[in-house]
This record gives structure tokens, C-alpha cells and sequence, in this order.
């Protein structure tokens, strides 16, 4: 197994669009990461440049520690799953496992033990004889899995494997990749625009948008200290509330103000965000994530951690309900709060919501930059 | 068959949309057999046209001369003649010049398929940066009737560049020209650009090169196409003239279709519509078989998710 380095690499198409921007990434053996981001971010084109898909415009990609940017897709010893599988119709299951083996001249009986082991694992042992267009979703999807698995190689792309299957199967397959790769320890590069996917599967995401990497890091580390405005609304859904606020200070305490709101920052917020501080007096974006706002039926109020709001949306979820509410006069800006499933919330009725303080986000208002400071949380934008 | 129109074909025609007559129309006696028995008219009409001479010409070959002659459209008054077929076969050679016809058609149908299933798949799925200058350049030699091509065409064969030993004479002379043919490469491009890249990509990460690429891959995928290119070419083949005409003027080395007309004067009107009817058997029943194995399509099932 082997670890993958982008080293400056940039992917320019004919057109001038540039796909990927200076992409410095180093994944580690066995890692598992997950290149997450909204369509047109360059995470397929990074994928693609690592297979040899794509030619690289600038900078590096080593695998193993060899640069692989001259080295064609068939000598790079990389396996890729594709979005939509990409199996060979004439051929039958076992045939397209077998496939590459053959063309790598591997003894037939090795072909054979390989395609076995490989269909073993997958419980592909009932379909070997027959041809993909004979087969489910979730089959075809594990074919495709296999056709990686019997070659054994430096390590697994996977190219939005899980967009085709349904919901159900999705799960289902999600937590059939997470344990493959664990068993095999096969250095992985998933890339996905499903944030839930990443958060679950990935031991480090990358987060890319518009061609440039935006954080790289563990996936709770990413939800819970994200560098920048957009991390913070991508990873976590429904995404994270997002205000202008007044930082004031009142009582001896910090205080954020929106609308006729007003919240106290906490201790702990202050101590992983020391920069705040400069700030007071002045606008910040204030992000709350859902999840952090309950029913105060549900939660011990406090002073300073209480939002008064009228319901102007209830979804109920089973689990959980989706309570959408307006904190400020513009009605347009809908913040959204993940209450219990017995909340009493009705549409238009008021309703008291309880903010967990502690878990606040801070955003500067013109660079989108998350405000953490010296001796806070994340210092750089990019934590390799 | 007579098909008789009724409330199961009125009802057929609800589910396709707008119908000429309704079926409310339908239920009228005037409207049903008015327009029932134009339809079974113009099927009659159909048969006698399309099957009519395919089936007078088996009748003839088995029939003999004095009979055709005196009544062409009668059913063996004196009995059938099965000798005419005997003797076509041996005493005029059609055996030889059926298979002269046939190792032309065959070599034809090579170096057509070679030509365009190689051609298209370097422009459609290697793409060199020059692929698009080519394709254009093969698209307007499709504006080239062809038989302002006819004299160039036989001065390279007479003096062909580089070898410089005439191809006249010999089979070379039809089958090479046979392969260049701007249209198969035009189709089987197109065809091979809709195949899903994903399964070419797929194939270069298992290991393949180009050539097993285009082997293992792209050709199995492309039963369709070749199947329409073989029809094509031994069609073409089989009935062309003109230019076997030109290039072979051995006899022995003729095809059917260029002795045959030469037979007509050296023998019986039986004979020769016997040598006839064995020369359109071949590409009759070859179309009947290709065109079920060939056209129905493998398809790409299962390849990818669409």
C-alpha cells in the first residue's frame, strides 16, 4: 500500500477553466480519504489525475513516493470504482473480475483463487456466471467493488460509488466499503458530494470548493472547527444557521446580537477562540448549527441562551423534527433548529428555543474566515 | 391471410395516439369494409410486388425453357425440370463463379470491417489532437459521386504507388478499394462515440492498451454496427459489377454477376434463370440470418447505470 502526494498540481482544461488550483495534499498508507464538495470543485478531476485519466497541468502526484505524472493509468497500480460502475457487458461477472488479472499475465490458477476470495468477500459467489445486465444495483456496484479488490493494488479511487443505489442500499454499502477497506487497509481516495458520506466514512476529508482545497482533517474536526464559511455550511445537514450579529459586551459578559435576540458567548467559546475579542464592538456572522438549538421544553433555559421565535415551518422527521424560524426581520433568512420529536411547535405559534452557547460559530464578514486566533483552534485555512 | 379489421384493431390503434379512423368509425360496416379491404389489397399488392419475381424466378428455374417461354405464369404444365439446375451448376460453372463471388465478398467484407472498425476507433476513442481534420476530410470524400472516382480509382490500381505492380487480374483490385469506404468509418465513429467512456477508462486502469482495448472491449460491444457494416458489405459485393468488370478480365476469375450476363448467350433460357436463382439464394437467406442475429443488438446492458 502506499501513500499519494498532490504536490502544487493544478488540472487547466483547453477552455482556461481551471478545475483543480494548487492542490497540496499528502494521504497517508491505508488512509482513508474522502474529497467532499458541491459539484464543478475539482474533486473528480483530482481523482482523475491520480488514476491517469487526466493529464496533470502543473505540479506533482507521487504514489509510493514515485512521480506518476509521465506513467500511464495500467502501470500506476491503481484500482478505480466508477459513478456508474463501467462493467464490461459482453463479459460475465467473473470475466470482468478476472480481467485485469489476465491482462497481468497472473497464472490462471491464481486468476481463479483471486476471483473466488474476491467473490467470497462480496457474496458474489451465485453470480459469476452471469452478465451484468442480469444483475441488481447493489450487485453491479459490488462487482465493480471486486473488479478493485482482485488486484491488489497501491490504492482504491472511488468515484461517487454510492450515487446510483438507493437510499436503503446506500447505507447498506456504505458500511460494506468502510469494512472492506479497513480488512484490506488499502490507501483510499473516496470522493463524494454527499456530505454524509464523508462525515461517516473518511478517517480525513478534504473539502475542496471551486478548484482549491478549503480544509483537510478528521471528519469531527472538520464539523467542529471548520476553517471557513463554506466548510461550516457544507459538512453537518440541514446546514448551519448563518446571521450577522453584534459582538457587545453587557453585564461584564460578550454578547452576540441579532435581531431582537441577544446570546452570551461562553467561556469556552472565548478559550478556543481568543481572537473574538478584537471583534467586539464590531459585525461578525454568527453561525448555530441545528442541532444546537433546542425546544426549551426539552432543554434547561438559562439567561442568555434563550431565543423567543414564531414557527413558520415544522418538518417532522420521526427522530427529530425540523422546527424553521425567523430571528430576524428579514423573513427570507429562515434559520432552522433540530428539536425532540415531541416538541410542541406549531406553524405560527411561538415557540421558546434554547441555544447551546458553548458550540457557537464565529465567521469574519468579509473574508468568510472562521475567527479562532492565537492560540485557538486552527490557525492556517489549510491543516495538511 | 385476410386481415379482417374489427374491434381488436380499433382498440390497438387507441393506445398509439391520433388514428386515421376512429373507433367509433370503426363500428360503421361501410367504414370497416371500405377501408379493410384497402388494406388487405395493398398487403396483396405488397406481396405480389416484393415476392412476386423472387417466386417466378424459382419457378422458372425448375421449369423447362419451351414452358417458360410459352407459358411464363403457368405451374409446370409439363412437369418440372430440376436438370437446370444441375447443369447450371456444372455445365455452365456457376459453382466456379459462385465462388469467386464469394471469396470477393468475403475479402470485401474484411477490409471493409478492418478498415472502419480500426479507423473509427482511433477517431472516435483514442481522439488524436488531428482526429476532427480527419473526420472532416472523410466526410466530404461523402459528397464524391463515385463514379467520378471510377477512372482515378483504376489508374492507382493499374500503377499503385509504392508497389508498383499492377493489381489487375487479381483480387486485390476489388477488395482493397472495397476498404476504403468513407462511410463504414463515418458510421462506426458515430457508433463507437456513443459507447459509455467510462468502460474504456475502466479497461486502461485494468491494464489494457490500445489493442486490447479495441479487441476485448470496444469490438464485443459493437455486434450492432459490425452486423449493419457485413450486410452492407456483401451486399455491395455480391451485386457490384461495374468495377469486377473493370479490374478482372480473367473469366475464370469473374464473379457471378459479371459471367452471367455472358452466360445468357451461351445458353438455355432454363439454365440461366436456374444460374440466376442460385445467384440471389446466397445474400437472400445471408440477409434473412444476419439480419436476426446481427440487428436485434447485444445491447449494453448492465454496463452502466444509465
Amino acid at each position: 500500500m502506499a501513500a499519494i502526494e498532490f504536490q502544487a498540481v493544478s488540472k487547466v482544461f483547453p477552455d482556461g477553466t481551471r478545475a483543480v488550483d494548487s492542490l497540496d495534499l499528502e494521504i497517508k498508507e491505508d488512509e482513508f480519504m474522502v474529497f467532499v464538495g458541491p459539484s464543478g470543485c475539482g474533486k473528480t478531476t483530482a481523482l482523475r489525475m491520480v488514476a491517469g485519466l487526466e493529464e496533470i497541468s502543473e505540479g506533482t502526484i507521487s504514489i509510493g513516493g514515485r512521480v506518476v505524472n509521465e506513467v500511464q493509468s495500467k502501470d500506476r497500480d491503481v484500482a478505480m470504482v466508477f459513478q456508474n460502475y463501467a462493467l464490461y457487458p459482453h463479459m460475465t461477472v467473473a470475466q470482468n473480475l478476472a480481467f485485469g488479472l489476465k491482462l497481468r499475465k497472473f497464472d490462471k490458477a491464481e486468476v481463479r483463487r483471486r476471483v473466488s476470495v474476491a467473490a467470497a468477500t462480496l457474496g458474489l459467489e451465485d453470480y459469476l456466471e452471469r452478465k451484468p445486465s442480469a444483475l441488481s444495483g447493489g450487485q453491479r456496484q459490488r462487482v465493480a467493488m471486486g473488479r478493485a479488490i482482485v488486484r491488489e493494488p497501491h490504492a482504491y479511487l472511488m468515484d461517487e460509488p454510492l450515487s446510483n443505489l438507493d437510499a436503503q442500499l446506500r447505507v447498506q454499502v456504505r458500511a460494506e466499503i468502510q469494512k472492506l477497506q479497513r480488512t484490506l487497509g488499502v490507501t483510499t481516495i473516496y470522493v463524494t458530494h454527499d456530505q454524509t458520506e464523508a462525515m461517516t466514512m473518511g478517517d480525513r476529508i478534504a473539502v475542496m470548493r471551486g478548484g482549491t482545497l478549503q480544509q483537510v482533517d478528521a471528519p469531527e474536526q472538520v464539523y467542529r472547527w471548520p476553517v471557513n464559511r463554506f466548510v461550516a455550511g457544507f459538512i453537518g445537514s440541514p446546514a448551519m444557521n448563518m446571521v450577522n450579529a453584534r459582538l457587545t459586551r453587557a453585564n461584564g459578559d460578550l454578547v452576540a446580537s441579532f435581531g431582537q435576540h441577544s446570546l452570551v458567548i461562553g467561556e469556552e467559546v472565548l478559550a478556543n477562540r481568543p481572537a473574538l475579542r478584537a471583534h467586539e464592538g464590531g459585525e461578525v456572522v454568527l453561525g448555530i448549527r441545528p442541532e444546537d438549538i433546542e425546544d426549551a421544553a426539552f432543554a434547561a433555559e438559562a439567561p442568555g441562551r434563550t431565543l423567543t421565535v414564531v414557527c413558520t415551518l415544522r418538518e417532522a422527521l420521526g427522530a427529530e423534527v425540523l422546527v424553521h424560524f425567523s430571528a430576524v426581520d428579514d423573513e427570507s433568512a429562515a434559520l432552522i433548529a433540530r428539536v425532540d420529536q415531541l416538541t410542541a411547535a406549531r406553524m405560527g405559534e411561538p415557540l421558546q428555543l434554547v441555544v447551546d452557547t458553548s458550540r457557537l460559530h464565529f465567521f469574519e464578514p468579509a473574508s468568510g474566515l472562521a475567527i479562532y486566533g492565537e492560540g485557538g483552534r486552527v490557525g492556517a485555512p489549510v491543516a495538511a | 391471410m385476410i386481415v379482417v379489421p374489427g374491434r381488436r384493431r380499433a382498440r390497438s390503434v387507441e393506445g398509439s395516439g391520433p388514428a386515421l379512423i376512429g373507433p367509433d368509425e370503426w363500428r360503421r360496416a361501410r367504414v370497416r369494409w371500405g377501408f379493410g379491404g384497402a388494406q388487405v389489397l395493398l398487403l396483396i399488392g405488397l406481396i405480389v410486388i416484393g415476392l412476386g419475381p423472387l417466386v417466378w424466378l424459382a419457378k422458372s428455374a425448375i421449369t423447362p425453357t419451351n414452358d417458360t417461354i410459352t407459358y411464363p405464369m403457368a405451374l409446370f404444365p409439363h412437369g418440372a425440370a430440376w436438370s437446370n439446375l444441375h447443369e447450371a451448376w456444372s455445365n455452365v460453372q456457376v459453382g466456379k463463379y459462385f465462388w469467386n463471388t464469394v471469396v470477393l465478398a468475403i475479402g470485401s467484407w474484411f477490409a471493409q470491417v478492418f478498415v472502419a472498425t480500426t479507423a473509427g476507433f482511433a477517431l472516435s476513442v483514442l481522439r488524436p489532437a488531428y482526429a476532427k481534420v480527419i473526420t472532416a476530410l472523410l466526410l466530404t470524400t461523402l459528397f464524391v459521386p463515385a463514379v467520378v472516382l471510377l477512372v482515378p480509382l483504376y489508374v492507382e490500381i493499374v500503377h499503385p504507388p509504392l508497389i508498383h505492380h499492377s493489381f489487375i487480374d487479381s483480387y486485390w483490385a476489388v477488395w482493397l478499394p472495397a476498404g476504403a469506404s468513407a462511410f463504414n468509418v463515418v458510421l462506426v465513429a458515430r457508433f463507437f462515440d456513443n459507447l459509455p467512456r467510462e468502460i474504456f477508462e475502466a479497461a486502461r486502469i485494468d491494464g489494457a492498451g490500445p489493442f486490447r482495448l479495441f479487441w476485448s472491449v470496444v469490438l464485443p460491444m459493437s455486434k450492432p454496427i459490425l452486423g449493419v457494416v457485413s450486410v452492407f458489405a456483401v451486399l455491395a459485393s455480391w451485386k457490384d459489377f461495374l468495377w469486377p468488370l473493370l479490374v478482372l478480365t480473367n473469366p475464370d476469375e469473374q464473379p457471378l454477376s459479371v459471367r452471367l450476363p455472358q452466360i445468357q448467350s451461351q445458353t438455355s433460357l432454363g439454365v440461366f434463370l436456374a444460374a440466376l436463382f442460385i445467384a440471389s439464394l446466397v445474400p437472400i437467406i445471408g440477409f434473412l440470418i444476419f439480419q436476426r442475429s446481427f440487428l436485434r443488438g447485444t445491447g449494453l446492458g448492465g454496463a452502466i447505470k444509465g
